[in-house]
């Protein structure tokens, strides 16, 4: 029976095993992950006629027992995060060696367990606990490597972290004190039905958006995660950066559409949005020496991107939000691989030291290059398509704040377009600093090629075809986003689907 | 001046909470679904300790989540301490043979009190998490009373993940016999009787097994 359940609970099930196997427990993540893959994958026709509804405990009518929906926006997240959480594990395999290996393993799974949880609930309690598996298991794998940095900047995001995570408790109680529920549907049919307009929900709304605001890193919440991004291990930072951060954008467009129909406060998402774009890439524009921190500070504003496309409201900014979001997780994934092995074989986070890689290196530097350029938004990688959709909705849209908006979003990608050109150039267009570059022929240590391993070269060039094939036949995914942004932007759908079937 | 703004912040943000408590109805008698627990809940699962047919089958989903939560605090904490383990110094210092003969009379009272706190957890108050906490107890006082007894690493791991998967196990039985994740599938018995409620007693002594294997590692975890 494919049960929409199995995509939690097998990945679940296989990460109390993973510390049993020692040795083994490094083929575990890439085995759960690939069956949630092939799962997610034959939902998605199911999925896409009628959301499936998955009861779970005894088997009563919501609200009095949690229940999953795998709605086209659950199933095309856990999709996503089935594929990216897949490639990143066989990366893994070679490039974690030291440290509690099969401690790292369970960890890596049990997140991505969360993130998938946290897509598919249809219960805001369930949502929170599926939340906190996400970000424990994060601030653990932050700290990973052991070194210094690694330790502060996981306790720094844990404390973030966790006053976040006490802010979303206390808009649960709030909520549940106001209408003796936690079910999603329920809870929004009561704020609909009874069109209450009192000072608590918005109290509760604030709460919410400020602890997932945390975890989604907005503007002025992101403080954590910098550091984070760049102290983790590389595979660790693309889980951050392509899923992890992305549940925090989901949880707080399906509190904001879903939960609280906030249509006025939209424009509020959107200049918040707008801010942490700026502020993201400008910080990133400034990271001259450290290219993981460049990256992370590009995440956020990216995430700003996201967030703004979100607070257009419109169905054209909510699709735009969602291409965006896939396109961001395939790219920023595959750029932290890619630097991971580089940063590996140059010995140095220096954005100089990356002069001339792309002799040594041309594989990962050609993989390196389709990422950036995807994220800029040059044709025909994928980038370019969301983004377009995003510009052009915010023009849709006929108002004057948002054309402001989008003028910044254009002035913003000119602002990435430096700092990746600047990475590409030192990448092809600087000749190798290398001492050994002196030497006169063969023999030079230097010229000959040090590629990834194999492993590892597989997964970045799977998600390098992906982003071109993606740019190239947009249909690809766009269908599916379709329905997905359709069904966010129906809430009263929502609710009879969930509500209705008893 | 700084602060002083910030005052000022907190102030504002401070009325909007008093606000916002003031018009929630707590306590009053609406909480609908809090309602269909107490009036349907022993006919519906067969556990007369309310609380535990609520923590265990209508949001038994929840508590495997929490039980994970558990397992990677026990997990990370591993992680962040690995590598830094210092040789535990050798003359550690015999414990007096009061405290040292006094441990050992308790830990298996121990154990046995928090074993009965976990299995009677759909019928008394309290259940796997409780349990486990006393258990773990019970592995705090033999670790500090008589340090010769340790018991390994090792099996903790074991008992945790063996926990863990008789939990999600039992949950996709309950998938394919009873066509929910975690459905009640085995008869629910008399109630006020110790076989009853159907498999919420294997799940929480399950739970009360994780519990007290996980708060036990961290303990030993901590001490090395």
């Amino acid at each position: 029976m494919l049960s929409p359940v199995l995509l939690i609970a097998i990945p679940l099930g296989f990460s109390f095993l993973a510390p049993l196997l020692k040795k083994g427990a490094k083929y575990i993540p890439p085995i759960a992950m690939l069956f949630n893959l092939i799962l997610s994958i034959l939902l998605v026709p199911q999925v896409m006629r009628k959301p499936i509804i998955v009861l779970l405990g005894g088997g009563w009518p919501p609200p009095f027992c949690i229940n999953l929906v795998a709605s086209p926006l659950g199933i095309l997240l856990a999709l996503l995060i089935s594929l990216v959480g897949f490639l990143v594990s066989i990366y893994a395999i070679a490039y974690i060696k030291e440290g509690a290996t099969e401690k790292y393993h369970t960890l890596y799974l049990l997140l991505l367990t969360g993130a998938t949880g946290i897509v598919l609930t249809g219960d805001i309690f369930n949502l929170f606990v599926f939340f906190e598996i996400l970000c424990i298991s994060s601030y653990a794998l932050v700290a990973y490597n052991g070194d210094k940095h690694g330790l502060e900047s996981a306790v720094k995001y844990l404390i973030q972290g966790s006053i976040g995570s006490s802010f979303i408790l206390i808009g649960i109680a709030l909520l549940y004190g106001l209408f003796g529920t936690l079910n999603m549907a329920d809870i929004a049919n009561n704020i609909s039905y009874h069109s209450l307009q009192s000072p608590t929900l918005y109290v509760a709304l604030a709460f919410f958006i400020t602890g997932f605001g945390v975890e989604g890193a907005i503007f002025p919440l992101n403080a954590w995660l910098p550091d984070a991004h760049s102290s983790a291990p590389s595979t660790i930072s693309a889980i951050l950066s392509g899923i992890a951060i992305k549940t925090g954008v989901y949880a707080i467009a399906r509190v904001t559409y879903t939960l609280f129909s906030a249509k006025g406060f939209m424009i509020f998402i959107a200049t918040i949005g707008i801010i942490t774009l700026l502020i993201g890439e400008m910080s990133a524009l400034g990271q001259k020496k450290d290219i993981k921190r460049m990256l992370a500070y590009s995440s956020i504003g990216q995430i700003g991107l996201i967030i703004f496309a979100f607070g257009i409201a419109t169905y054209y900014g909510i699709f735009g939000a969602l291409f965006q979001l896939v396109n961001h997780a395939l790219a920023k994934s595959l750029l932290f691989l890619a630097s991971g092995y580089m940063i590996y074989r140059v010995g140095s986070k220096e954005l100089s030291a990356f002069e001339g890689l792309g002799k040594k290196m041309p594989l990962s530097s050609l993989v390196f290059t389709i990422g950036a350029f995807s994220l800029i938004g040059l044709p025909p990688f994928a980038g370019f398509m969301s983004k377009i959709s995003i510009i052009s909705a915010g023009i849709k849209a006929n108002n004057t704040a948002l054309f402001v908006f989008v003028i910044i979003v254009l002035f913003a990608t000119i602002i990435e377009g430096c700092y990746f050109f600047r990475v590409v150039q030192n990448l092809y267009f600087k000749k190798s600093r290398d001492p050994a570059h002196n030497c006169v022929r063969d023999g030079c240590p230097t010229t000959q090629k040090s590629e990834m391993p194999i492993s590892a070269l597989i997964p970045i060039i799977i998600l390098a075809l992906l982003i071109v094939a993606i740019g190239i036949y947009p249909r690809l995914v766009t269908g599916i986003i379709e329905s997905a942004a359709i069904g966010l932007m129906d809430k009263v759908g929502y609710i009879h689907q969930i509500l209705g079937i008893f | 001046m700084r602060k002083i703004i910030s005052l000022i912040l907190l102030g504002i943000v401070c009325v909007g909470i008093i606000f916002a408590l003031y018009s929630i109805p707590f306590g009053k008698d609406k909480i609908k679904v809090g309602k269909h627990y107490i009036y349907n809940g022993i006919k519906e699962t067969g556990a007369v300790n309310i609380v535990t047919s609520v923590v265990l089958n209508y949001r038994g989903f929840d508590t495997l989540g929490e039980v994970t939560i558990l397992f990677i605090a026990a997990l990370g904490l591993g992680v962040v301490l690995y590598g830094k383990k210092k040789k535990r110094k050798e003359g550690l210092e015999p414990a007096s043979l009061v405290l040292y003969t006094g441990c050992r009379f308790l830990f298996p009272l121990i154990l046995l009190f928090g074993a009965y706190i976990f299995i009677h957890g759909h019928l008394t108050p309290g259940g796997g998490f409780q349990g486990g906490a006393i258990i773990a107890s019970g592995f705090l006082l033999s670790y500090l009373g008589c340090p010769r007894k340790w018991i390994s690493k090792e099996r903790f791991n074991i008992t945790e993940s063996l926990g863990g998967l008789v939990f999600v196990i039992m949950g996709l039985i309950g998938l394919t016999i009873g066509g929910y994740f975690l459905s009640n599938f085995l008869p629910k018995g008399i109630a006020n009787t110790l076989f009853s409620a159907g498999i919420i007693p294997i799940l929480y002594c399950a739970v009360g097994f994780k519990v007290g294997a996980e708060l036990a590692g961290i303990i030993y975890n901590m001490i090395e």
